[in-house]
């Protein structure tokens, strides 16, 4: 008895053991000069092998998206796949699919901010660049798919000698307004935080680094009243770029919603598409956070297990959450709904397409729950890359059933047709993928990737507290 | 006053406990608070460092942001719809709903971009206080700028050397 | 004179009895708007400019099989689905006719308009297409020739209509029930095709449409479309 007592008191002490704090980032400091220089060497170093990739990646994007897209404007949309009656492609859904990545940025950096979640601090501003490229590229889809793309800016509300303005009342043109505003309060709130790394890289570059940082730093000394202004100008972001953040990919399912398309006409689009995003995000933030680790120098003591840790966990609740919604739909409209999205379920699951159907399923609920419930699967990088990289897939499929499976179907068989993407849109999409890899390479690069001052402020607050017979991690508010 | 000499004493990152002391004695020996300006690499609140609190105008840009992105999208809107009124899907030519997701996003617009164009103008605007820096600042030193009378001079190093600061005579004042 | 300010409400009445299936109307209507040809691959992936089609559905088994027709096109909806999404007020209402206009010159080409229409009436111009030679020189100069990348659809002749309307004006007197005849009804051999002013309640499609036959399609969505069809019977051939 007293030795089965002594095997199960060792292996908790075990585990104990296990919870030493310093293998979190918020108990293992490291002098700040000495952080600074990491996270310097790992910006200003480029291997052969990153030229190499940039280069490709580059002449990649001229290739896949500019040439294809430049092609396509110059001979018509024909060049795609798509016909009536589906008259939306794998365009809108990449669209969709950049819009819901680009939510993880302000996730990360907004909501885990507002709610003090501490593990946020080595990685906001990673997840705000994915926000910012992921409205890029996903912004140029809106332009992509236009069939008379010269004149767009017809969207855009100015006087004109005709009087002519742009209709309010289109979910496209809050879409148009919805992406603006986003991508502008991303930019700036990608740059606000920014800028007391900016100060450290003027003082530890020369020559045109130098001179650019020193330009956009604004002259930062880190004065009581530049902290101040800035840190106050942060909080109002954090609390203003949420709502924003709900409302830019509402506006976006609006686009579905508010027709009478069968199947789309829901209620539910709005939080179901918000969840798919934060779902979608979180995913690419975690695969991200993976490549950095793997690829960046020193990236590995400021981005740790505990951090895909917490991530997981976030990202299992966000799978229930777009299980629940995704069940929601379906089964109300099996239940009682009208006939047309009735027949379209079915059309859903037993059609020629309906393995895009399994594949959502399986990628979106499936895999999430069968492996994120597990702490050491959650711990692992490279795991969480492989079931991250297949969310995202399932995230893409989800759209993909939204989008062409759902109009290629609708209330009359003798219109119903089938969609299949071609060349010109692969290569588009592609290159948008290029595109966003390209851009975030160079970033890397340009700009301090780990927010030093967040994580030594963050350290600062962190001590260990003698509570009763054990060390207790505890977090001070330093605000 | 004649050209106060500006003194930068420097204290390492952990030594939050020092500054405060620090700030306090300069008090005690006659330099008053606004020629006192405390430069850090991570933010510390005032109250730490027992200081005045500084002011920033940073909510209420935002708010007049907010208020111009309102009433601008209002008068964008009607005067749009009314320039050229055209009837489309039985709707009226401002329908509330529609408007209402407009304003939203435009008022959203005017708040964010105004907290930027305040954080961006406060910066530039001349600033009081003690000017210089130093780039040990962005490695995580605190560092203290205080602008005192030669007479002073003699006191004010001896007591900070006892709290273990590092002292420059002259700050280096960066071309920032 | 104050007649011609009174807004018409033009509609049309298909009497799917009368329908043989012919086709000529979709051919009156392509030679009329200068409906340019996509070429057999191109229709073949559903991407024909029809802005008349046929619908045909077969029933039965062989050899007891029977086809019905429907001619669709755009059914000019009182509470269009399409209008109110186009970014660029491209598809709009006409107060004085009441139904539904494609403004080419200023549709940029989302198609969310095509999306929206319950009927899918609505067609895209993938490609400059072309109208073969000789028919490129003999075009219908009332109607504007589209490039691609803009929407079109069926706009009930309105060409006609307004060259009736200013004929009329400038005789003096109003509008003559019959005297507007858009293509297809004009083309249409048994008579299947019936267009006139549904507010005049004593002109022939009012008459034809209060029908107990008569029945809106897709009705249940609101559209309130001006395009009435009356039931067929059942028998073979109408």
């Amino acid at each position: 008895m007293a030795a089965e007592a002594q095997s199960i008191y060792e292996a908790q002490q075990a585990l104990l053991d296990e919870e030493d704090p310093r293998q979190h980032l918020m108990f293992d400091p490291l002098p700040r000069h000495e952080m600074n220089s990491m996270v310097m060497e790992a910006m200003t170093t480029t291997t052969p092998r990153y030229w190499r990739v940039v280069i490709i990646l580059g002449i990649l994007v001229a290739v896949l998206l500019f040439g294809a897209w430049g092609n396509m404007i110059l001979t018509g949309m024909g060049l795609a796949g798509i016909r009536r009656p589906v008259f939306w492609g794998i365009f809108i859904v990449t669209f969709v699919f950049w819009i819901g990545i680009s939510h993880a940025g302000t996730f990360v950096s907004a909501i885990l901010r507002v709610f003090k979640a501490e593990f946020r601090r080595p990685f906001t501003r990673a997840a705000e660049l994915m926000t910012t490229f992921g409205l890029a590229s996903g912004a140029l889809y809106p332009l992509i798919h236009l069939g008379r793309v010269w004149v767009f800016y017809w969207m855009i509300p100015y006087p004109n000698e005709r009087s002519l303005w742009p209709n309010f009342h289109s979910p496209l043109l809050w879409d148009f307004l919805a992406i603006t505003t986003y991508l502008l309060s991303s930019t700036i709130y990608l740059y606000l935080p920014l800028v007391p790394d900016l100060a450290m890289a003027r003082d530890r570059t020369t020559g045109i680094r130098h001179f650019a940082y020193r330009i956009l730093a604004l002259g930062w000394r880190g004065t009581e009243a530049e902290w101040t202004r800035v840190r106050v100008a942060i909080r109002i972001f954090a609390f203003a770029i949420i709502p924003v953040m709900f409302s830019v990919h509402t506006i976006v399912s609006w686009d579905f919603a508010v027709s009478q398309v069968g199947g789309w006409h829901s209620t539910i689009f709005g939080p179901y598409f918000i969840v798919g995003a934060i779902l979608s995000g979180v995913s690419a933030v975690i695969t991200i956070l993976f490549i950095l680790r793997s690829t960046l120098k020193n990236m590995d003591y400021f981005l740790r297990p505990e951090h895909f840790d917490a991530l997981g966990k976030l990202l299992l609740v966000f799978s229930l959450a777009w299980a629940y919604f995704f069940f929601n739909e379906y089964l109300l409209h099996w239940y009682g709904g009208y006939d047309v999205v009735r027949k379209l379920l079915t059309h859903h699951a037993t059609g020629p397409a309906a393995w895009v159907w399994y594949t959502m399923l399986i990628c979106n609920f499936a895999i999430p729950c069968l492996t994120l419930w597990n702490r050491r699967i959650r711990r692992t990088p490279w795991a969480m890359f492989i079931i991250t990289l297949l969310i995202n897939i399932g995230m893409f499929a989800e759209r993909y059933t939204i989008i062409p499976l759902t109009l290629g179907y609708q209330r009359s068989p003798f219109d119903w047709g089938e969609y299949t993407p071609r060349l010109t849109e692969v290569s588009i999409v592609l290159g948008t993928f290029c595109l966003f890899i390209f851009l975030y390479l160079i970033a890397s690069r340009l700009i301090p990737l780990v927010p030093v001052w967040e994580v030594q402020e963050g350290q600062e607050a962190h001590k260990l507290r003698k509570v009763g017979k054990t060390e207790v991690p505890s977090v001070a508010e330093l605000e | 006053m004649a050209e106060d000499l500006v003194h930068i004493a420097l204290f390492k990152e952990d030594q939050v406990d020092h500054a405060a002391e620090a700030v306090e004695t300069l008090r005690g020996l006659g330099i008053r608070d606004k020629d006192i300006s405390v430069i850090s690499g991570i933010p510390f609140s005032e109250k730490i460092l027992g200081r005045p609190m500084a002011w920033t105008r940073v909510p209420w840009i935002a708010l007049a942001g907010a208020f111009v992105g309102f009433t601008g999208t209002i008068a964008l809107i009607l005067f749009a719809a009314y320039q050229y009124p055209l009837q489309v899907g039985g709707m009226p030519i401002v329908p509330i709903p529609t408007t209402i997701v407009v304003l939203f996003e435009l008022t959203m617009l005017g708040l964010l971009i105004s907290t930027f164009l305040g954080v961006f103008t406060e910066t530039i605007s001349p600033s009081f206080g003690p000017k210089g820096y130093h780039p040990k600042i962005s490695d995580g030193y605190i560092g203290i700028l205080f602008a005192c009378p030669p007479k002073l001079d003699e006191g004010t190093h001896t007591a900070l050397k006892e709290l273990g600061a590092e002292l420059l005579h002259r700050s280096e004042v960066k071309d920032l | 004179m104050a007649d011609d300010q009174k807004p018409k409400k033009w509609g049309i009445v298909i009497d799917l009895d009368r329908c043989t299936g012919c086709q000529a109307c979709v051919t009156a209507c392509a030679m009329e708007n200068n409906i340019p040809t996509a070429g057999e691959d191109e229709v073949g992936y559903g991407r024909g400019l029809h802005w008349i089609r046929i619908q045909r559905y077969w029933h039965g088994e062989y050899p007891e099989i029977t086809p019905d027709f429907t001619p669709v096109m755009c059914q000019q909806c009182g509470h269009a689905p399409c209008e109110a999404v186009c970014p660029v007020f491209a598809s709009l209402h006409s107060e004085a006719e009441q139904i539904n206009l494609q403004v080419y010159n200023r549709c940029i080409g989302t198609r969310y308009c095509a999306n929206n229409c319950p009927y899918f009436s609505r067609v895209f111009n993938w490609f400059d297409y072309q109208i073969p030679s000789p028919m490129n020189s003999y075009l219908n100069p009332d109607v504007t020739v589209r490039s691609r990348g803009v929407m079109e659809k069926c706009t009930f002749c309105i060409q006609r209509i307004n060259r009736a309307e200013n004929q009329a004006a400038t005789e003096g007197r109003s509008l003559r029930d019959g005297e507007v005849i858009p293509a297809c009804a004009q083309a249409c051999p048994s008579d299947a095709i019936i267009f006139g002013d549904l507010s005049d309640p004593h002109s022939m499609v009012s008459q034809f449409a209060r029908q107990k036959r008569g029945y809106q399609w897709l009705a249940e969505l609101g559209t309130e479309s001006k395009v009435v069809y009356l039931k067929r019977g059942g028998e073979y051939g109408g």
